[in-house]
């Protein structure tokens, strides 16, 4: 399991040279089916976005990873995490590479055209995370007029753009290749805030309370994260699963201590997903 | 898998966007790092053995490490040292640099391959010394440089879609974001290769002509 | 920096050396088959063997790693992460070093090969023992400074999911909020690994000459 023993076995490989095509070809075949009889649960991800999933000195930590491992526990499987960049986790979803995503990533009309969510985990609202050192921005209009960030190509980006939009002087948007990279522009003073999901920042805010502060309250519309699966009718009966044991999870109390653990607080979170704000 | 051929023409306005930053930032950057790289190297020749030694670790310390990292230094870490750079600022300077480092050592090259022969017997005929750089030197060097530099153009022109980690909207970044937005992403990379492709392809063709311009006029001359 | 970090960036910079070296190795052998096929005398070959060089050359690294990973399993072939790794970064500096040898390959003397072939030497003897120890001596620094800028370009291979130098330090970073000091660790990986890249085509220069 988890991504440090995927390297140990990339040096390996690579040590006898192999390169044998090894292909997990599964045209039509139920995955719960396959899952279930090859023992293994390959889950898709991007270890850059804490709390819910990041690499602590080398230790692969989040939300994600306990309630995968308690999934995978449940359906008595191991389970595989692969980490890519957020451009390359839903193609890769589409190409076959694992049998779901778990990111999160904001439940959004456009993506539940193209995907299956699965019951929403946390709220994914919008919010600003600024440098501590700004003085005069304390609510969120504060940034009309001056230049933002947000992560390029998503939910949260298209929400600051909505907003910014609504500004009297709409603020200048810089799109980053990822939301670390946000954090450090802001860090460097370039941008005034970073537009991403309260969770989110309100984690980064917490573990550097001398560089970051939350703008309260959040500028977005309701929201929640969900995990990623395929609407293909062979994936129906793991993403039935997985929301059934989310919602397992949730009524035995299991859910609110993590979210106790990785956010500081619980979130009320609807059992079905929801038709969604953004 | 379907591929939407008509999604990729509704691109076509935001593509030429990203193309024109990528095309900008690449002929700025890329002719002063050709410009510095000729410094680095005239230097080097011409400026005694320490001003060498120095450069020499200048080259070795650009050309050993990747650009991402020398860019995400100079960009996210400029300011705690003072150094305050806009993004275009960022990727135009880290660029100037990056190349500067290969450019100079192609150009030490060319210098070294212009055979002492030709430089004695134009200062025997009566040259002066900088009679002899401009006339016999320099050109005879240029053909020898000409296609190694139109090869690192090429490579800088690939390297433009680092910018993209300081936020500079270049082609590939701006391709890649719209391939997530509408989740066609083998539509976006068939569209990035094609452009890449043909610019590439014509820089190409671009130099062999100026080659076959140059080897003509040092023939005639 | 704790010691922790450096020993985090340390097997990423382990990746990043296995994944690259065998991508420079491979790369060399398809490099003297391509840059054979763009000399040969049938003029179907050598267009075959320019087309490939104008392909791996004219597109960008990230698109042919992205392709490999993500297209192949289109069409039913379905590449892990490492193959696709060491196979885009071998595919792509082929067609460099194509085009660094072909110089080489040319200035070869004819009558050195005629000489091979009345001694009844076979035509991939006489390209394995003649032709291409001779190419390489002579272009081994457009080669060399090919392998570096390969194993440079290694970092793209987090894209198809290999957890290299720069991803390490990307993630190091973000657990720390501090990504200053790990990218210049990173960089001092990275410089680290090309010097004793270009100690190693020190040593195959000897071997050469």
């Amino acid at each position: 399991m988890t991504i440090a023993f995927t390297r140990r076995q990339a040096l390996a490989t690579l040590a006898v040279g192999a390169t044998a095509l090894s292909g997990r070809a599964r045209a039509a075949e139920d995955v719960l089916a396959h899952v279930k009889s090859s023992g293994e649960l390959r889950v898709g991800t991007e270890t850059f976005f804490a709390p819910f999933d990041f690499m602590d000195a080398g230790e692969h930590k989040g939300l994600n990873v306990d309630l995968f491992a308690e999934i995978a526990k449940e359906m008595g499987v191991k389970l595989t995490w692969v980490d890519l960049p957020w451009d390359s986790v839903l193609p890769g979803l589409e190409a076959g590479k694992f049998d779901m995503v778990a990111g999160p990533a904001t439940i959004t009309k456009a993506r539940m055209a193209r995907y299956r969510f699965s019951v929403p985990i946390a709220d994914a609202t919008v919010a600003l995370l600024k440098n501590a050192r700004e003085k005069d921005l304390t609510k969120p209009e504060d940034i009309s007029g001056k230049v933002v960030g947000s992560g390029k190509a998503t939910a949260q980006l298209a929400q600051l753009r909505d907003y910014a939009a609504k500004l009297p002087k709409p603020p200048t948007i810089r799109e980053f290749v990822d939301f670390n990279t946000a954090y450090a522009d802001l860090a460097a003073g370039r941008i005034v805030a970073v537009a991403n999901s309260l969770p989110n920042i309100a984690y980064v805010a917490k573990q550097r309370p001398d560089v970051f502060a939350v703008v309260q309250p959040p500028f977005g519309l309701k929201s929640y994260f969900g995990y990623i699966g395929r609407k293909d009718p062979q994936y129906a009966s793991l993403m039935d699963t997985v929301d059934g044991l989310i919602l397992k999870m949730k009524k035995d109390g299991r859910l609110e201590a993590m979210q106790k653990k990785w956010f500081g607080v619980v979130f009320d979170t609807p059992d079905q997903v929801p038709t969604p704000n953004v | 898998m379907k591929f939407d051929v008509g999604l990729i023409l509704s691109w076509i306005p935001a593509a030429l966007a990203g193309l024109e930053i990528t095309i900008a930032v690449w002929l700025a950057g890329g002719l002063c790092a050709l410009a510095l790289g000729f410094g680095v190297a005239a230097a080097r020749r011409f400026g005694g053995a320490l001003v060498d030694r120095a450069l020499t670790l200048y080259v070795a310390l650009i050309r050993d490490t990747p650009f991402l990292i020398q860019l995400f230094l100079l960009y996210y870490g400029g300011p705690f040292v003072g150094l305050e750079l806009e993004p275009y600022q960022a990727g135009l300077i880290g660029l100037t640099v990056y190349g500067s480092a290969y450019f100079a050592e192609i150009i030490r090259a060319g210098f070294e391959a212009v055979p002492v022969g030709h430089q004695e017997a134009a200062i025997c005929a009566g040259l002066t010394r900088a009679q002899m750089v401009r006339r016999i030197l320099l050109p005879e060097m240029a053909l020898l440089v000409l296609p190694p530099v139109v090869n690192m153009q090429i490579l800088l022109l690939k390297e433009t879609a680092v910018l993209s980690i300081v936020t500079v909207p270049e082609l590939t970044m701006t391709l890649t974001s719209l391939g997530s937005e509408h989740f066609a992403f083998a539509e976006a990379l068939s569209l990035l290769a094609g452009l890449y492709w043909v610019l590439v392809e014509v820089t190409g063709a671009l130099g062999r002509f100026a080659e076959r311009r140059l080897a003509r006029l040092s023939f005639a001359a | 920096m704790t010691w922790r970090y450096v020993e985090l960036l340390a097997i990423g910079a382990a990746v990043t050396a296995g994944v690259s070296i065998v991508a420079i190795l491979l790369g060399l052998g398809l490099g003297v088959l391509v840059c054979s096929a763009s000399l040969a005398r049938s003029g179907a070959v050598r267009a075959a063997g320019r087309l490939y060089i104008s392909f791996f050359r004219g597109s960008p690294l990230l698109v042919q790693l992205l392709m490999i990973y993500y297209l192949l399993p289109a069409a039913g072939i379905n590449v892990p992460s490492l193959v696709a790794a060491v196979l885009g970064l071998a595919l792509c500096t082929a067609a460099y070093q194509a085009e660094n040898l072909r110089g080489g390959f040319l200035s070869v003397a004819p009558g050195l090969i005629e000489a091979a072939q009345m001694l009844g030497m076979a035509p991939w003897r006489i390209l394995l023992r003649i032709r291409l120890p001779i190419a390489l001596r002579l272009t081994l620094p457009a080669v060399l400074n090919e392998a570096i800028m390969i194993l440079k370009a290694s970092s793209l291979v987090s894209v198809v999911g290999v957890e290299e130098l720069t991803r390490s330090a990307q993630n190091l970073a973000t657990s720390t909020y501090r990504p200053i000091p790990i990218y210049a660790a990173a960089g001092a990986f990275y410089l680290i690994l090309n010097r004793l890249l270009a100690g190693g085509g020190g040593v195959l220069r000897r071997m050469l000459g």
